[in-house]
């Protein structure tokens, strides 16, 4: 019974973030559907929760690691006071910011569709490093046109999800070079 | 009658020399019988003819000539060697003569002068007065003030210490800055800030040179697993890390490369906001690395901690204002240093590695990963202050006494106006943060007048180190009333009798009575000659009982400041000018020549010297050890210098010496020798000139007009002694290096830095050097070219083989070295020169001296005690 309500709770969920619109949970706290960047490797699902905690009234519903978007559940009216609706974006971005040291941050949803994205996989070659693995991630996650990224210099890649319409991989590969990110003659494409 | 008074006036001009007066015998006959002969108006040799030298010892110059001839006589070294000696009655007679007509004509000279003109304080003086007046022992002033001039080697002398409107400006700005550390201006101390920070701060330099491999991130004594060591690989992008917390996460600090031109670290994460005393701790320790991984140190490290002067822009000072210490660092031991230290505003800490070798694996192929050898790890720097430990603090006291700190309320001071507040600013990186602000407070008095009176009758005294009459008491409190009139607040009027004080010449000059001092001028001499500072409070009680001058309350006085850590300024002060360490920097010996030397190298140098000269004191040794002694004061990094194996850590001990060792005294010390040296090569004729000048008190004469420089070969073709033999077979060369060039050969045993050394070392000839005691990171290009030969023969015939001979013979003329210190104190002590006629008074001292075992601190004693210190 407890399952079978989660998964409807889900499907509404969804159902009307496709839509646009805030998803409630129920009729208390309303939940809503972002882009988060910062998520370079599955690990950060934590070090994203941990900061979390640091922003009462805010939690995270779910998270599409694949995609780089969560919900989050959070009353604006309580924790944006005053906000205008259009502005709780770069609010909740602000606070994220500050509390993250700046290695998280809150967009809106990518506009082209998840099936509209192309995958692409850059080898690279580093110090098996967080950090720098920041650093690798930031290089293409700023880049208009990708939606989505990942960085490990442990698995010596780094994957992003672009709009073919806006960017490409060279110009990735380009933005890691200037990363000073060694990257090996090896780059799938 | 046109053609004849030019005639006449040119008679006139040359008459004394031409026409000298008769030599009156027994002088007379003796110039005749055994000087003449070389110094004739024909042969002149050393361009001195004395059938020519008149007989007035009035005429300045004259005079100076006619000693000269006294002391080459009574040192036995004319008539030379090789003439026949004058019968002993022959010549003592001869001495005794123009001894008596030398001293008559100094004495009339001086009978109606004061001996020691009226001298402002040199600005180590004055910042030391400021110290110890206001109980702020680490307010910088000294180096705001226009440097010091130096007259007969030393800068306390009046000659040299001339005021201009540069000085009264500067005089103004420290008053003016010392008030502003003195009073306080607010109701409770600024908050105690205990903040432990890393070497890895955010933004800093330290961060960015160990991403790149000239060090690492250490936990648990293990490469930190969350930062590895750059390898093929640097770590990207700094700010990254710093967002990801990689220099916050409590890893130590490990660096493999020390303070250099391009590296300078920094513990920037504390920037004094307010000056006062604070307490640091940090934690060391050492370690080898050996590509990637941590293993235990060959040995104990060094690393030093300095302060920094932040420059205006916040961005670091580069250069360490002042070295804090050395401090050992363990192999994989953390030990934690404790030091409570005074800094001033914009103050930071500084750090350097300081026993590392010279690398930098920045740029190197493979960084941290293909690096082995030794690294220094900071784990941590702790910084708690201000520390006060009363408030308001002790300087304010001594202006304001006990006067209540209200807070201003305007509406309670209709008509006055404010007192002036400088805004607090804050620049660099600092965690620390300033206080909030608590409002405008300021000392408050009901009665300012009575109040003013009562401060400045308490205040002036201390400043001007003596009793001040009342009208000049009256003049101050004119000035505070004429301010309260004109609208200042209680403070701001006592503020400007307080900087007009600071600013008087009761206060920046020495004032002394003439003939002999009374007890006040006593013991501002004795304070500022051993504390280079102001006479405290018990010198101030004694002298206004009168006791000062009872030779058994002097000799216990001169005991207490010898005794107090006041008295290692007069060590620094003193050997800083006598043995010229205030020079050790002017040169930076050749890389190429000498890579071993490093900046650790040269303060451990400084430190030997000073070390060793208060052990003399301390343990009242001879003078006999100036010039040789059976230990040394050491270091680690000296020991190795000079091959004493055994001796561990960064202090400086007393270690006795092997007995085959060539060191012991000040001739053998590194700081000497590279003192004496330029650098690049060393020369028998400046070290000799040093050796006569400043430890034996027979400064040679300059060299004549025109006389070419003698360049050493650093090719390594030829020596400096071949070179000089050229020089020293021409006559009128020979007389002069017979006495300069052998001290100067005997020290040829040493290099530039004080290494021992039995060949040159070359550039381009000569045999590959073997590495010996330079450390294995170091690299060496340099070759070993011809032999050193350190012989050599003194003027009175003795030979000597090499330095350690050399060393006996010189520790042989115990008397002629407690003579020379003793004058060099003498000036040194009463900021004057010492004249003919004070050589009784200092014959005094030096046989009294040599009476009591001829110890050092005897020494002192005597010149305190002697008419030469007591009178002006």
């Amino acid at each position: 019974m407890k399952a079978f309500v989660h998964l409807l709770v889900c499907a509404l969920t969804t159902t009307l973030m496709l839509s646009g619109g805030p998803l409630r949970a129920d009729e208390a706290t309303p939940t809503f559907k972002h882009r988060v960047t910062g998520l370079f490797s599955p690990d950060r699902e934590q070090d994203l929760r941990s900061v979390l905690e640091q922003l009462p009234g805010i939690t995270l519903q779910s998270l599409d690691y694949a995609h780089a978007e969560a919900v989050f559940q959070y009353d604006p009216a309580v924790v944006f006071k005053g906000t205008k609706p259009e502005d709780i974006v770069k609010r909740f971005d602000e606070k994220i910011r500050t509390a993250s040291s700046s290695t998280f941050g809150i967009q809106s949803l990518y506009p082209a569709p998840h099936d509209k994205l192309q995958p692409v996989e850059i080898a690279v070659v580093g110090l098996d490093c967080k950090a720098c693995s920041l650093a690798a991630y930031e290089a293409v996650a700023k880049i208009e046109g990708v939606a989505q990224a990942t960085a490990s210099f442990r698995e010596g890649k780094v994957t992003a999800l672009i709009d073919p319409a806006r960017t490409n991989q060279a110009a990735l590969e380009e933005a890691l070079k200037k990363k000073q990110v060694s990257l090996p003659s090896t780059s799938k494409p | 009658m046109r053609s004849n008074l030019p005639l006449c006036l040119l008679a006139g001009i040359i008459l004394p020399a031409s026409l000298p007066a008769a030599a009156p015998a027994p002088l007379g006959a003796f110039l005749e019988s055994h000087c003449h002969e070389c110094h004739d108006a024909d042969v002149r040799k050393g361009d001195l003819d004395l059938t020519a030298l008149a007989m007035d010892f009035n005429h300045p110059e004259t005079f100076a000539r006619w000693v000269k001839v006294f002391d080459r006589v009574q040192s036995g070294e004319m008539p030379p060697a090789k003439k026949a000696r004058p019968p002993q009655q022959e010549m003592e007679g001869a001495q005794h003569w123009l001894r008596e007509q030398l001293l008559t004509a100094d004495r009339t000279r001086l009978q109606n002068l004061s001996r020691t003109g009226v001298r402002r304080l040199t600005r180590s003086e004055y910042e030391n007065t400021v110290r110890d007046l206001f109980d702020m022992p680490g307010i910088a002033l000294a180096g705001e003030l226009p440097a010091d001039g130096s007259a007969h080697g030393f800068d306390k002398n009046s000659d040299a210490l001339d005021i201009s409107h540069v000085n009264l400006a500067k005089y103004l700005e420290a008053a003016d800055h010392t008030l502003d550390l003195a009073i306080a201006t607010r109701p409770e101390p600024p908050t105690v800030q205990k903040r432990r920070i890393s070497l890895a701060n955010r933004g800093g330099f330290v961060a960015h040179i160990i991403m790149n491999g000239d060090g690492v991130l250490l936990k648990d004594k293990k490469p930190d697993p969350d930062f590895p060591p750059a390898g093929e690989q640097a770590h990207l992008d700094q700010g990254a890390h710093e967002r990801m917390g990689s220099f916050t996460n409590g890893s130590s600090v490990g660096l493999f490369r020390h303070e250099d031109e391009s590296v300078s670290p920094y513990f920037m994460e504390h920037v004094t906001i307010y000056p006062g005393l604070y307490r640091l701790r940090t934690s060391l320790w050492s370690f080898q690395w050996d590509k990637g991984v941590v293993l235990p140190a060959p040995g104990t490290g060094a690393a030093r901690l300095s302060v920094v002067q932040l420059t205006g822009d916040g961005r670091g000072g580069q250069h360490p204002s002042y070295v804090l210490g050395y401090y050992d660092a363990p192999s994989m031991d953390s030990q934690v240093h404790e030091l409570t230290t005074w800094l001033n505003h914009n103050e930071i800490i500084g750090f350097n590695p300081a026993s590392l070798a010279p690398v930098a694996i920045y740029s190197r192929k493979g960084r941290a990963m293909a690096f082995t050898g030794p690294g220094i790890a900071v784990d941590w720097l702790e910084v708690e202050g201000p520390i006060h430990s009363q408030w308001p603090p002790a300087a304010h006291q001594v202006l304001f006494d006990n006067l209540p700190l209200t807070e201003w309320l305007p509406a309670e001071h209709d008509g006055q106006r404010a007192p002036a507040r400088k805004k607090i600013r804050q620049i660099g990186a600092g965690m620390n943060r300033p206080d909030a602000d608590k409002g405008l407070w300021t000392v408050s008095s009901k009665n300012p007048l009575r109040d003013a009176d009562r401060l400045l009758a308490r205040f002036l005294p201390k400043a001007f180190r003596r009793p001040v009459e009342p009208e000049v008491c009256q003049e101050y409190l004119a000035r505070v009333e004429a301010r309260l009139q004109a609208g200042d607040s209680f403070e701001a009027a006592m503020r400007y009798a307080y900087q007009a004080a600071l600013c008087s010449p009761d206060f920046v000059y020495l004032l002394e009575p003439p003939g002999p001092l009374d007890d006040f001028a006593i013991a501002s001499r004795l304070s500022y000659f051993l504390w280079n500072s102001r006479p405290d409070e018990r010198l101030q009680e004694l002298a206004s009982k009168g006791q000062l001058r009872r030779p058994e309350v002097l000799r216990e006085e001169v005991e207490r400041l010898i005794q107090s850590p006041r008295f290692q300024r007069f060590v620094e002060d003193f050997t800083g000018q006598w043995l010229k360490l205030r020079s050790i920097a002017a040169n930076d010996p050749d890389k190429k020549l000498y890579p071993e030397f490093s900046t650790y190298l040269q303060d451990s140098m400084v430190g030997e010297t000073r070390s060793y000269f208060h052990e003399l004191i301390k343990s009242n040794l001879d003078a006999g050890h100036l010039v040789k002694s059976d230990f040394a004061m050491l270091n680690q990094k000296l020991a190795t210098h000079y091959g004493i194996p055994g001796v561990t850590g960064t202090q400086m001990r007393k270690v006795p010496l092997p007995a085959d060792c060539p060191r012991g005294g000040f001739l053998t010390q590194a700081a000497i020798l590279k003192i004496t040296a330029n650098g690049t090569t060393t020369s028998p004729v400046p070290r000799g000139a040093f050796v006569m000048a400043r430890l034996m008190g027979q400064p040679p004469d300059p060299p004549p007009p025109n006389t070419p420089a003698v360049e050493p070969d650093v090719r390594g073709a030829s020596t400096i002694r071949e070179q000089l033999d050229k020089h020293r077979h021409d006559s009128s060369c020979a007389s002069c290096h017979a006495r300069i060039d052998p001290p100067g050969f005997a020290l040829e045993a040493f290099d530039v830095i004080g290494g021992f050394r039995s060949r040159y070392r070359s550039i381009v000839e000569g045999d590959n050097a073997p590495r010996g005691g330079i450390d294995p990171l170091i690299g060496i290009s340099f070759k070993l070219g011809p032999a050193v030969d350190a012989s050599g023969q003194l003027p009175d015939g003795r030979k000597f083989q090499d330095i350690r001979e050399f060393q006996s013979l010189l520790a042989s003329q115990k008397e002629l070295l407690l003579r020379n210190l003793a004058q060099q104190l003498a000036i040194y002590a009463t900021g004057r020169d010492v004249a003919f006629s004070d050589r009784p008074a200092l014959e005094q001292i030096v046989q009294r001296t040599q009476n009591q075992g001829g110890g050092l601190r005897t020494l002192l004693h005597e010149l305190v005690q002697s008419p030469l210190f007591q009178i002006r």
